[in-house]
């Protein structure tokens, strides 16, 4: 383990105060298109969140220099991972801080895209940290207090075709400890009948009002909590 | 004539269980005599992720020249069985495999948007497909989210739905568990030799 991830797993994230700091707001681009259809629906949500008054930040994978998973699974033993790249920061430090996250994939052969795959197979150090070696346990109000969001395109109208997305994003938002719920999904199927996402009637508009709702109902509960 | 076989093994883990699996089919497929079988693993080869850029829909070919898919696809359009075999990671296959299935989206051009054949038509029909696949958990539909996207996979070589055979076992986790499993190693040797017999005698059918 590198120095500075004992350091920071001997710091307990739980007890940073985040109250007193605008919502972060982190969205994730697992699309090899820039600019494309999915790119500009997670666009769209973080200008939502934006002009609720979240602060946001934008990646995008394919401009980043990672590796897939091993298989490995030192991380089984150690909690983290072997592998020193890009990925690191945005899984060690960025999810970790972030109130709200918005991943975002075009559906490619009914899935999510190698990259955002291979970011989320890169995750499985959290999950070896929750339920092999039990460091980490999230409540119910770290649930609450974390909303995790899927954003997706796809070219095909077919009725199933982001079902088979979904359980991999629920075990990604499961492994941070971020509520996600059916609710939080925004789709826009059929890009190929609808010939781009400008002419989808509602997924950009959709986007961006859950964005904004997103970092208002955070702002919400902060405000509730603190009149307590 | 042989048979050709065509194996790719996605798991970055060399040797692991679903390599394992993926091995007891060929073992008994090589078996069966008169058969070539290839494997491949994918953490050996560089096959990158799809870019998304469409430019195959009028090249009838990817734009990314330097790595290895291009050998990749004529084996798999000249094989008469292809497999793949991948662990489940985070509920969907790990993104080695899903890189291999996204870059198909070449034969997917060529068979949907060109409309040129992906195998000519006397071959049609006599090509077999398939699934080997592990898990470390233990819920029963911890591969319901990979299945369409094998079919995907498939479905553009040419391969259709009732000619691909399915083997997913759950539960095996650590290195070693899968050898050690009760029916799994017996299960694809059963089907390695079905697959084989069922493919000579298709292949052995008067051209449509």
């Amino acid at each position: 383990m590198r120095e500075w991830e004992r350091e920071k797993m001997n710091e307990d994230n739980h007890v940073v105060d985040k109250t007193h700091r605008p919502v972060r707001v982190l969205g994730i681009s697992g699309s090899p298109r820039r600019r494309g259809n999915t790119e500009q629906l997670l666009d769209r949500f973080l200008e939502g969140a934006a002009d609720a008054g979240g602060e946001t930040e934008k990646i995008v994978l394919s401009t980043l220099d990672y590796h897939s998973c091993k298989g490995c699974n030192a991380c089984h033993k150690t909690g983290v991972c072997v592998i020193d790249d890009d990925f690191i920061p945005i899984l060690t430090e960025k999810v970790p801080e972030a109130d709200i996250v918005a991943l975002a994939s075009p559906i490619y052969s009914m899935s999510i895209t190698s990259e955002m795959k291979a970011f989320i197979d890169r995750a499985h150090p959290v999950w070896a940290q929750q339920f092999k070696l039990n460091m980490v346990h999230y409540d119910k109000e770290h649930f609450t207090a974390h909303l995790g969001f899927f954003l997706a395109t796809s070219g095909m109208g077919r009725s199933d075709i982001f079902d088979y997305a979904y359980p991999i994003i629920t075990a990604f938002f499961n492994g941070f400890g971020y509520g996600y719920t059916p609710d939080h999904n925004i789709t826009a199927p059929a890009m190929d009948r609808w010939g781009g996402i400008k002419e989808h009637p509602t997924a950009l508009a959709s986007a961006y009002l859950a964005g904004k709702e997103a970092v208002r109902k955070l702002e919400k509960m902060r405000s509730d909590e603190q009149s307590k | 004539m042989g048979v050709h076989i065509l194996a790719f093994a996605t798991s970055p883990r060399r040797h692991g269980n679903s390599e394992t699996l993926l091995d007891a089919l060929l073992d008994a497929m090589a078996a069966e005599g008169d058969v070539t079988v290839e494997k491949y693993a994918l953490d050996e080869i560089d096959i990158r992720p799809c870019r998304g850029c469409n430019a195959c829909e009028k090249l009838n070919r990817c734009i990314i020249k330097d790595d290895d898919l291009h050998w990749v696809l004529d084996k798999i359009i000249e094989a008469d069985i292809v497999v793949m075999a991948a662990p489940v990671y985070c509920m969907g296959m790990c993104s080695q495999a899903k890189a291999l299935v996204d870059r198909m989206q070449v034969l997917r051009s060529r068979k949907f948007v060109l409309h040129l054949p992906v195998v000519p038509a006397e071959r049609q029909g006599k090509r077999l497909g398939a699934f080997l696949s592990t898990a470390g958990q233990d819920w029963d539909y911890v591969f319901d989210a990979l299945k369409p996207v094998v079919k995907c996979f498939f479905h553009v070589m040419d391969i259709k739905n009732r000619d691909i055979s399915y083997l997913m076992v759950n539960s095996v986790d650590k290195k070693g568990e899968l050898a050690v499993h009760p029916t799994a190693i017996a299960d694809a040797k059963t089907l390695g030799t079905q697959m084989v017999k069922e493919i000579k005698k298709r292949l052995a059918e008067e051209g449509k």
